[in-house]
């Protein structure tokens, strides 16, 4: 199989590759993340960018225009130096014309000996023929380095022929004695006529002195970017830590104030804006403060109210019921209209207590008052003892109860007294509103929640009433709501009774087609619910196909399908 | 309805409702007594000599609880509190002060009678019933608890809880069994009635209410009575 053979170090390589862009990228995105979130890099990035720019323009231009200034003063200098000693030597050669062979040898010696010596620092001097003149008897070309001659660029001696009068300059690059590398030089030429012979007197200055006052001047002036660069990074860094500073403090503070320390504040020190800031903050938390104060102050006297309330009403409701019992034990002997009279009097009694019951629940729920009883229970014995409560009203209304429970043990951290209450809540009204029809009640649990749903096949309601149904005192049908009784209160204590528990209950219905209430719970606290074991839609429901049966002018209306997602949101 | 059952201080402000009741109770053949202030509570108490009492936690001058504690600095007689407060501290400073039982207004006469019945039942045993707990020598029917020959004054209450536990012992009884057998709740009710007993009752017969070697815990289960081992 030599393909795959062949493809094993291919994939090791591409893992690899893989791996080293992954670092890459986390690597990348850790400085983007360190850049987005700190406002002192960036400010002190940006303001060494900027300078490094700057510096870079100026050093640029500085060492230029030092370099040209040098180069140009020195070449001056040279080329003066060059005009007067070839000047003198015109005059010595002028002065000695008749020389000879020997002595003219010897007079080229000594004027190029003293040419070298006698001008502006050390140059070497060469005396060569030019081209093209037959004399005799010949004298040799002279110079004071002669091995250096061959740098006397060409160029400048065919300048130096055509214009022999003039003095001409080239710049040449002389390599050094060590052999590490050349030196900028300067070869300034003219013509010279002994005896009617035409030489050529070339003056090579070496440069060295001038290069290395230059490359001192630019290290100067690196350096001194260098330091510049260093500085306006420090200076940067200290006044946006200056400025970022008291910011870092708020946001702390701001933190710690979030997290109920009310009492924390920002020290105020001078007169800045800075300063400004902190009184600002401080007078912000102070006004918070108070606030909240109030808001605590208020809970706390509402609850006091809510209790008062209760006491006050209680103890003459006690009175009243007492006495209508006794009426009531001792209606054989009263007239028929009293007797019956006696009868309303403790029924409605019995409404009256339920009514202040749910009153002064709903207040401690909207006092923040309530307190979550929780223990760890099988929820299935809770479903039992709501169904079992609830068995004597299904079988007045001739309602068939039809609990599924699963095998095994749905255990939650549940506070029973009200998740009883919520089922009670939901059994009484899929009850009074299936028509007779069977209300079905199924269990469920997964590893995060355990859920009750309750089905009833009565009137159902559209999705308008079904949004609403939570609400206080709300009822979907006001005429029978009267004859079934119950306080209007139920659903809406029921859904505060969930959510104590970090529960839902929701609702789907559809008009003719029943309703189904679905209790979610999550099994332990501080688990958050994502999902429901139990689907809200009951599965006999084809979402998709089933005809909705909505008043006429609904019929084509998208808005007549539930918004499962508003209702899940609920 | 003949002889009286028994006379039940009646201890509320309210004067409609102390009627009220005194009604009931007349109708079930006990005698009321009442008091509507709560300085006056004691001396009612001491000059009445009733067999019950029925006590307002919210009243004028002494309050309830204070009530509560000093009736039983002198006597074991059962105390029943009406509370109209659904706060559960109150309830349990009502027990703690010594209360035997509570009920909550509003309620019906009927719960009221069997709430007064249930602390009034009294088992006629004929037969002489003595059982010994840990160093605890119980009389059954002579409703006395020595150690040592040394006689501990308990409430009737507290003896009878004491007596459920005694005459079963290493059997664990949980809360809801405690309340049907001592307070003759038949429905489920307020477990924290037997807490707070148990701990009062501990504090009289416990070496060491801090480590009890007669009323044992029994961790989510209720309580059993063991026998020391010395």
């Amino acid at each position: 199989m030599p393909s795959g053979r062949s493809s094993a170090p291919w994939a090791r390589a591409g893992r690899a590759v893989r791996r080293a862009w992954r670092r890459v990228v986390s690597a990348l995105a850790l400085v983007v993340h360190r850049w987005r979130s700190s406002l002192q890099l960036r400010v002190v990035t940006t303001a060494m960018l900027i300078g490094l720019v700057a510096l870079t323009v100026l050093g640029a231009y500085l060492s230029n225009w030092i370099r040209d200034g040098l180069y140009n003063q020195r070449i001056d200098q040279l080329v003066a130096d060059a005009s007067q000693s070839t000047q003198q030597a015109r005059e010595r050669f002028d002065a000695s014309i008749n020389s000879t062979g020997q002595d003219r040898e010897a007079l080229f010696r000594e004027v190029i000996g003293r040419l070298q010596v006698g001008g502006a620092g050390t140059r070497d001097v060469f005396l060569l023929r030019s081209p093209g003149q037959v004399i005799a008897p010949p004298v040799s070309e002279q110079g004071t380095a002669f091995e250096l001659s061959g740098l006397i660029p060409s160029q400048l001696r065919h300048l130096v022929q055509a214009s022999p009068q003039q003095i001409h300059r080239v710049p040449v690059a002389i390599e050094r004695s060590e052999g590490d590398g050349v030196d900028p030089g300067v070869v300034i030429g003219s013509a010279v006529t002994i005896g009617g012979v035409q030489y050529e007197l070339y003056f090579l200055y070496n440069l060295a002195p001038e290069q290395q006052t230059l490359s001192f001047m630019q290290r100067v002036l690196a350096l001194a970017a260098v330091g510049l660069m260093v500085m306006l990074g420090a200076m940067t860094w200290l006044v946006t830590r200056q400025a970022v500073q008291p910011v870092r403090i708020a946001a702390k503070v701001a933190e710690r104030l979030a997290d109920g320390h009310l009492a924390e504040r920002m020290t105020v020190r001078g007169e800045d804006e800075m300063a400004t800031l902190a009184r600002s903050f401080n007078e912000m938390a102070q006004s918070l403060q108070v606030q909240i104060r109030r808001m605590e102050e208020l809970s706390r006297l509402q609850r006091r109210f809510v209790s008062d309330v209760s006491h006050e009403l209680r103890t003459p409701l006690t009175t009243i019921r007492i006495a209508a019992e006794v009426l009531h034990a001792a209606r054989a002997d009263l007239d028929p209209a009293a007797a019956r009279s006696a009868e309303l009097l403790t029924g409605q009694l019995d409404r009256f207590e339920a009514l202040l019951a749910d009153l002064l629940e709903m207040s401690r729920f909207d006092a923040g008052a309530v307190m979550l009883d929780a223990e760890r229970q099988d929820v299935r014995d809770v479903v039992i003892t709501a169904v079992d409560q609830a068995t004597a009203l299904a079988s007045r209304r001739g309602v068939w109860l039809d609990v599924e429970l699963p095998d095994r043990a749905a255990v939650a951290d549940i506070d029973p007294r009200r998740v009883e209450r919520i089922l009670r809540n939901l059994l009484v009204n899929a009850i009074e509103h299936s028509d007779g029809n069977s209300v079905q009640i199924r269990v469920a649990s997964d590893k995060r929640a355990a859920a009750i749903t309750v089905r009833d096949h009565g009137i159902g309601m559209t999705p308008e009433e079904a949004e609403r149904v939570f609400d206080r005192f709300w009822r979907a049908d006001l005429a029978r709501a009267r004859s079934t009784g119950g306080t209007g209160l139920g659903l809406a204590i029921s859904i505060e009774d969930a959510r104590l528990h970090g529960g839902w209950l929701q609702v789907w219905a559809r008009p003719g087609r029943g309703a189904s209430f679905r209790l979610t719970l999550p099994r332990r606290a501080g688990i958050t619910l994502t999902d429901s074991p139990l689907p809200l839609v009951p599965p006999d429901i084809d979402t998709v196909d089933a005809p909705v049966e909505v008043p006429v002018q609904g019929a084509a209306d998208p808005a007549a399908i539930p918004d499962l997602d508003r209702l899940e949101a609920r | 309805m003949g002889s009286m059952k028994g006379r039940i201080l009646v201890v509320d402000d309210d004067v409609a409702l102390a009627e009220m009741i005194g009604i009931v109770l007349r109708s079930e053949g006990f005698e009321p007594l009442f008091c509507a202030h709560g300085d006056d509570a004691l001396e009612a108490f001491r000059s009445g000599q009733p067999d019950l009492v029925l006590l307002d936690l919210m009243l004028p001058g002494k309050d309830g609880t204070e009530i509560c504690r000093l009736i039983r600095g002198e006597s074991g007689v059962p105390i029943v509190m009406l509370t109209a407060k659904s706060d559960t501290v109150d309830i349990v400073l009502g027990l703690e002060s010594g209360a035997d039982d509570y009920i909550s207004k509003p309620f019906k006469p009927k719960e009221l009678m069997a709430r007064v019945r249930a602390r009034l039942r009294r088992t006629d045993e004929s037969t002489p019933e003595h059982l010994t707990i840990g160093d605890l020598e119980i009389d059954v029917t002579g409703h006395r608890v020595t150690r040592d020959g040394a006689m501990i004054p308990l409430t009737p209450l507290e003896f009878d809880l004491l007596v459920a536990l005694a005459r079963k012992p290493w059997q664990v009884f949980t809360r809801e069994v405690l309340l049907e057998r001592v307070w003759g709740y038949r429905h489920a009710a307020d477990t924290r009635l037997v807490n707070v007993h148990v701990q009062r009752l501990r504090s009289k017969i416990e070496h060491d209410p801090e480590h009890p070697e007669i009323v044992q815990t029994v961790r989510g289960v209720g309580y059993k009575a063991g026998t020391e081992a010395p």
